[in-house]
C-alpha cells in the first residue's frame, strides 16, 4: 500500500501538530483505562476464560489537520479533534464544519489539509475518511501518529500519507503512498516545545531532585562531547600510525578548533567567576540566617505564651 | 569550517595543474597560488610529487617559497630575502595573513606591538585596518579588537598547513581535553548522588521530628486526661501544669 510519492509535493510539519496528536491520544487512553481496568477485574471474578486479560488496546483517534498550501510546499500548522462515529466509520460532518469555522476567524488563512489518526499502519477503512474529505481539499493529507514506544528507533514515529490513483488489477484505485516531511518550527513553537521536553515532575519542588534533574542534562551533554572527541582523538592516532593516509583539510580544522582551547582561562574570567561564586555564598548565607532568626524568634514566642508570669494573678512560678 | 569548503576546490584545482607540470613552469603555478585572495593551504600541493622533485635542483626556489607559504612567517621571510624571490604585494599581503595565524596559534590575546613588529606596521590605525579588512572579512580569524588595553583577541583562527611534529601536540592535546571531560563527568556524578543522600538525609530528619512531635502530642494529651478528671479548680490546673514543666 506504501510506495514512495510520486506527486512533488513538499510537506513541511510544525511540532505543534504532533504534540497535539499525542496529547489527544494519551487524553483518551487515559480516560479510558481506570474504567477498563474494573471492567477487567469483573471478569476475572466471573471467571472469564483468560487468566489475566491483556490491556485493551486503546482506541483510535481521529482529528484533522490544517495549514497553507503555496505552490507545491504544503504546511501544516495546527490540528484539531474530531468525533469518530464508529457505526458509519465516517467523522462528525457538523462538528467538522463548525470547528472549521471557528478556526477560520481566528487563522483566515488557514485551510483544512486533511487528517490525522493514531496506529501502527495504515488501513483499508481509513480510505473511506480519506474519500469523505476529499470534496473539502482535493488531494488531502493522512497522517499518522503511531504511538507505541519504540526506543530502538531514531526518527518520529509520524507518517504522512497522500492519495494516489494507482491501477491494480484493472481497476483504478486510490491508495495511500507515504511522502517526506520535514520538521518546521518558528522561533516561539521552538521556545514551547523545548519547555514541553523539559517537564519536571510536578512536587519537584525539593531543591535536591531539580539540582539532579539539571545536572543530569549537564551529563549527558558532556558525555556526548566526550565521545565526539574520542572519536577525533582515534582518527588522530590512527593517522598518526599511518593506518589513513593523511587528510590535510580535516588536520587543519582539528588545529584550528583545539587552539580555541582553553576557552576559559583568562584572569578576567577568574575574577569574574570567583565575584559571582562569594554572591551566591553570600547570599545563601544570608538566607540561612533569616530562616534561623526567624526560627528563633518563633521559638521565643513560643516560650513567653508557655511561660508567661505576667498573665495570671496568682499563676504559676517561672520556670525554674 | 566554511574556509576549507571554499578552498577545497581551490586547492583541487592547483593540485591537478602542478601535477601536470613540471620543472620551471610550476614556478608560474606557485605564484599563482600564493597571490590568490582565498587560498590559504598549501600542504597539498606540496605533497604533489613534481612538486617536491623541485628539491635540490635549479627551481628549488620555488619549492622554498611554497614551503614558506605553508608554515614561516614575515619575519621568516626577512631574514631569509635574500635567498628567496621577490613577493609580489598579493603574496606579501598573503604571508602577513598567514603571519596572524601562526601568531594566533600560540596566544589567545595578541598585544597590538607585537602584532606590529611582526608584521612590519607603524600605526595602530593601519595594524586594525590590517586585521578588520584583510583577516577578519576574509574569515580567517574571527574575534575582538580592544583598543583600550590594546590587545586583540581571537575567539577562532582558520588551521594552517601542519608542521609534521604537530600532530603529536595535538593528539596530546585531545588526550588531556578527553581525561578533563571524563573527570567532569565523574565529579558530576558525584554530585548527583551527593544530591539525592543529602535529600535522603533531610526527609529522615523531618520525619523524625514529626514523629517525636507526635509522641509528645500523645503523652501531653494522656497526662492531660489523667490528671483533670478529679479536680478543675485552678489550684489542681496548677498542678496539672506543674506536671507538665518537666
Amino acid at each position: 500500500m506504501a510506495s514512495s510519492s510520486s506527486s512533488g509535493l513538499t510537506f513541511k510539519l510544525h511540532p505543534l501538530v504532533i504534540v497535539n496528536i499525542s496529547d489527544h491520544y494519551t487524553r483518551v487512553k487515559s480516560q479510558m483505562h481506570p474504567p477498563t481496568a474494573a471492567h477487567a477485574n469483573n471478569n476475572n471474578g466471573n471467571g472469564a476464560d483468560a487468566a489475566t486479560s491483556p490491556p485493551p488496546p486503546a482506541s483510535r483517534v481521529y482529528g484533522c489537520v490544517i495549514g497553507v498550501q503555496r505552490g507545491r510546499t504544503v504546511e501544516i500548522f495546527n490540528s484539531f479533534e474530531l468525533l469518530y462515529d464508529p457505526s458509519t466509520h465516517s467523522l462528525d460532518r457538523s462538528f467538522l464544519e463548525k470547528k472549521q469555522e471557528l478556526y477560520k476567524k481566528v487563522f483566515p488563512h488557514f485551510y483544512i489539509l486533511g487528517w490525522y489518526s493514531t496506529g501502527s499502519d495504515a488501513q483499508e477503512s481509513d480510505m473511506h475518511i480519506h474519500k469523505a474529505l476529499m470534496d473539502i481539499n482535493e488531494s488531502p493529507v493522512y497522517v499518522l501518529l503511531n504511538p507505541s514506544i519504540n526506543h530502538a528507533q531514531k526518527d518520529l514515529p509520524v507518517t504522512i500519507f497522500e492519495s494516489e490513483l494507482h491501477v491494480i488489477d484493472g481497476i483504478p484505485q486510490l491508495i495511500f503512498v507515504r511522502s517526506s516531511y520535514t520538521i518546521e518550527t518558528v522561533e516561539a513553537e521552538r521556545i514551547s516545545v523545548d519547555h514541553v521536553a523539559h517537564l519536571k515532575p510536578s512536587d519537584g519542588g525539593s531543591a535536591a531532585t531539580q539540582l539532579a534533574a539539571h545536572l543530569t542534562g549537564i551529563h549527558s551533554a558532556i558525555k556526548m562531547l566526550n565521545s565526539r572527541i574520542r572519536v577525533l582523538h582515534h582518527y588522530l592516532l590512527a593517522m598518526q600510525k599511518g593506518d589513513i593516509p593523511c587528510e590535510n583539510s580535516l588536520l587543519r580544522q582539528v588545529s584550528s578548533l583545539l587552539r580555541r582551547l582553553p576557552a576559559i582561562e583568562s584572569e578576567k574570567f577568574q575574577d569574574d567567576f570567583l565575584m559571582e561564586y562569594n554572591d551566591t555564598l553570600l547570599i545563601t548565607y544570608l538566607a540561612m540566617f533569616t530562616n534561623c532568626s526567624s526560627t528563633m524568634n518563633e521559638l521565643v514566642d513560643k516560650f513567653n505564651t508557655a511561660y508567661d508570669r505576667h498573665s495570671r494573678r496568682g499563676g504559676r512560678t517561672a520556670f525554674m | 569550517m566554511d574556509i576549507e569548503q571554499k578552498q577545497a576546490d581551490l586547492i583541487e584545482h592547483f593540485v591537478k595543474r602542478a601535477s601536470a607540470l613540471q620543472g620551471s613552469a610550476l614556478g608560474a603555478l606557485v605564484a599563482d597560488a600564493t597571490s590568490h585572495p582565498s587560498l590559504f593551504a598549501f600542504s597539498e600541493i606540496l605533497a604533489v610529487p613534481s612538486v617536491l622533485q623541485l628539491e635540490g635542483t635549479d627551481s628549488s626556489v620555488y619549492l622554498d617559497v611554497l614551503r614558506l607559504f605553508a608554515h614561516g612567517t614575515w619575519s621568516d621571510y626577512k631574514r631569509n630575502a635574500d635567498r628567496l624571490l621577490q613577493l609580489v604585494p598579493e603574496q606579501v599581503l598573503k604571508l602577513k595573513q598567514l603571519t596572524v595565524l601562526t601568531l594566533a596559534e600560540t596566544n589567545k590575546v595578541l598585544p597590538y606591538d607585537q602584532l606590529m613588529q611582526e608584521l612590519d606596521v607603524t600605526n595602530v590605525r593601519e595594524l586594525e585596518d590590517f586585521l578588520i579588512n584583510e583577516c577578519m572579512y576574509a574569515g580567517i580569524v574571527r574575534g575582538k579588537l580592544d583598543q583600550l588595553r590594546r590587545c586583540f583577541e581571537v575567539q577562532f583562527a582558520a588551521g594552517r598547513d601542519l608542521r609534521p611534529g604537530q600532530l603529536g601536540g595535538m593528539i596530546q592535546t585531545l588526550s588531556s581535553w578527553l581525561a578533563t571531560s571524563d573527570n567532569l563527568l565523574v565529579s558530576i556524578q558525584e554530585k548527583i548522588k551527593w544530591a539525592d543522600s543529602m535529600s535522603e538525609l533531610d526527609k529522615k530528619h523531618r520525619k523524625e521530628v514529626e514523629d517525636r512531635v507526635e509522641e509528645v502530642k500523645k503523652s501531653l494529651s494522656l497526662k492531660l486526661h489523667t490528671v483533670s478528671r478529679p479536680t478543675l479548680t485552678s489550684e489542681g490546673m496548677r498542678r496539672s501544669t506543674l506536671n507538665l514543666v518537666e
